[in-house]
């Protein structure tokens, strides 16, 4: 328990998250940009186009992984708004903040494949299905929680108001998603179980691929972001004065 | 001072709550005549055709209903909160969330019950076939308390900003979305003989998960707009 | 216990019991029975009133496709394993409509008992495999779908 806290004491301080993260971002950034090249290698010079969908099915591959990572995000961002409020953890104030846009850029990316997807396999760019409304409304939450914290003056007054609408956020996003996939959705629900042939290892290699360096990539962003808005908070405070010195020649 | 039960707080707090609003009658009544006068514009837009309007109305009476509750949601704790009273009611040692629970009581009871009463007249406006009017007000019964309810969460957080009326629609309307769908397709299922059993269900269990957890909630951002 | 504790420990109680009875009377609506589309079988015995919108779902009867030569119009018939519509629609197909797949179609039935569709959807199924494979799948007989 004691080193649990002592743990959280240590990353819970500025300065030595921004010493740590400032370590980790290049390897993060290093790990996200090879597997992305070998994928999106793999994506077009060795996935074969799909039986039914032709070429169209390398859209699948940016599409997915960022729908997956825009669900991921906002749950992350309820998490940490949890501990930032209960514990008074500033980091993770800082943390849920950062990640609202990242994660607004991953729907935004989600959507858009989509419905570049969408034109030549549904014949319109856009339908009120189910997954794409799902996606629009989460789109709007993340809105929702940039637009609070910018409204407020007092920025660490601005990250709690955030936190604590992602957390009210999180607990309808399940209800949300399930309401719209019940409004609409084009499924033949029981005419296609679990039991069909599912997806070809040769097209599933790259999507794992993309679908783990998202990761990477949002841990990079993520913790580039929470750097710079701990400097500007603490602009005034010691460390940051001692940092710009040793930048100083 | 001695200390006053929960429950006499309560009654005490409604009891302010509907003076004022009777005080202020003319205030309460911008977000009906709005719903009103929202609900007229949809025959001039789309035509008055009877078919058109019939298919239409259950979803245009919700989202009057939606746009009206939203606008009678910013003054909810604003008054309180600019004047000092919030403030008054929070060292008083009674608990916020019952606060806020009596608030968001009062809330319905001024601006949600008269959105139920004036829906048999958007019915007849909207030209709703009267198999839908019932379930109509059904839903509207079990709902509007669900829009007051996450609504106040939405107040409680932009009640210390200067304008946050606007932001507070942005905030509020995504999560208002699964009780659209409800509330709407049971009212379409109704009218074309299907079962509509399920969805008032379901309406009713996001009521009582509302009912327990929007007052923690709304007490929740009502302190963090206090500090 | 002090009072803020006392408090506290009824916030907890008050929250666990609400979200508890919420969950039950979620599952009991679940349970009930909730239509998003209309099935063949329910426009034969419930006898759907002319000129009324509605959702029908089904799958696309192989070999019911036929085509107008000189317009956009089309009719097929769909089914859910027991009976079938006939389904009048002009205008543009998606991509992934065929026969075999699933379709939700949006209109009303006519005075002939057709179903005029004002809008036809279709949605692809959750496979995604190279063109050889679906062939040698389809050979086995494990997808009807047409290429």
């Amino acid at each position: 328990m004691n080193r649990l806290f002592l743990f959280f004491h240590k990353t819970g301080s500025p300065p030595w998250f921004y010493n740590f993260s400032g370590k980790l971002i290049p390897w993060l950034w290093a790990i996200f940009l090879a597997m992305t090249a070998v994928a999106m290698y793999l994506v077009f010079f060795n996935v074969p186009p799909d039986y039914q969908q032709g070429e169209t099915i390398r859209i699948m591959y940016i599409h997915v992984p960022s729908a997956w990572m825009s669900m991921m995000i906002y749950g992350l961002m309820a998490i940490m708004g949890i501990i930032a409020l209960v514990w008074r953890i500033r980091i993770m104030e800082v943390l849920v903040i950062s990640s609202a846009p990242v994660g607004a850029a991953f729907t935004i990316v989600a959507l858009l494949t989509g419905s570049m997807w969408g034109r030549p396999m549904w014949g319109t760019y856009w339908v009120w299905d189910a997954r794409l409304t799902s996606e629009l409304v989460l789109l709007f939450l993340y809105f929702g929680v940039i637009a609070l914290y910018n409204a407020y003056d007092e920025p660490r007054k601005a990250a709690k108001a955030a936190s604590l609408l992602s957390i009210v956020g999180a607990v309808n996003l399940p209800i949300i998603y399930f309401s719209v996939e019940w409004w609409n959705t084009l499924h033949q629900g029981s005419s296609f179980g679990g039991d069909g042939p599912g997806i070809h290892p040769t097209m599933l290699v790259p999507l794992l691929l993309m679908a783990v360096s998202t990761k990477f990539y949002y841990g990079a962003n993520l913790l580039s972001r929470a750097r710079l808005t701990l400097v500007k908070q603490d602009h005034r405070k010691r460390w940051v004065q001692d940092l710009l010195e040793e930048e100083r020649p | 001072m001695s200390k006053q039960s929960a429950g006499t707080a309560f009654t005490a707090l409604l009891r302010r709550d509907f003076l004022l609003a009777y005080r202020r009658r003319a205030e309460l009544l911008q977000p009906l005549a709005f719903l009103l006068v929202v609900t007229t514009l949809f025959p001039l837009g789309v035509g008055p055709s009877p078919q058109l309007l019939a298919d239409i109305a259950p979803g245009v009476i919700w989202i009057a209903a939606l746009l009206a509750t939203v606008l009678s949601l910013d003054s909810l704790f604003r008054s309180d909160f600019e004047d000092g009273t919030l403030e008054q009611m929070v060292m008083s040692g009674q608990s916020l969330s019952l606060i806020a629970l009596s608030r968001i009581v009062s809330h319905w009871l001024v601006a949600g019950l008269p959105i139920v009463l004036l829906s048999p007249l958007l019915a007849m406006w909207m030209n709703l076939p009267g198999e839908g009017l019932s379930i109509l007000l059904q839903t509207l019964i079990i709902g509007t308390p669900v829009l007051s309810l996450i609504g106040a969460i939405g107040g409680a957080l932009t009640v210390s900003l200067k304008r946050g009326g606007q932001l507070l629609s942005l905030l509020v309307f995504p999560l208002y979305v699964p009780l659209l769908i409800l509330a709407t397709s049971a009212v379409g299922a109704a009218v074309v003989d299907l079962p509509y059993g399920g969805q008032l269900g379901l309406m009713f269990a996001g009521l009582i998960a509302a009912l327990t957890l929007a007052p923690f909630a709304t007490a929740a951002a009502l302190k963090l707009s206090l500090s | 216990m002090t009072p803020t504790r006392k408090r506290r420990l009824i916030g907890v109680v008050v929250i666990i019991v609400g979200v508890g009875v919420a969950a039950v009377v979620a599952m009991k609506a679940l349970n009930e029975n909730m239509l998003f589309f209309v099935s063949p079988t329910d426009v034969k015995e419930q006898a759907m009133p002319v000129g009324k919108r509605f959702r029908l779902g089904g799958l696309v009867t192989a070999g019911s496709v036929s085509r107008a030569s000189n317009s956009l119009a089309v009719s097929f018939t769909v089914s859910d394993g027991g009976e079938s519509v006939d389904i009048i629609y002009d205008g543009i197909l998606p991509d992934l409509f065929r026969e075999g797949q699933g379709i939700i179609a949006i209109g009303a039935l006519n005075n002939s008992g057709h179903f005029e569709a004002s809008e036809v959807l279709a949605k692809h199924d959750e496979n995604y495999m190279p063109p050889e494979v679906a062939d040698a799948l389809k050979k086995a007989g494990h997808v009807e779908a047409e290429t």
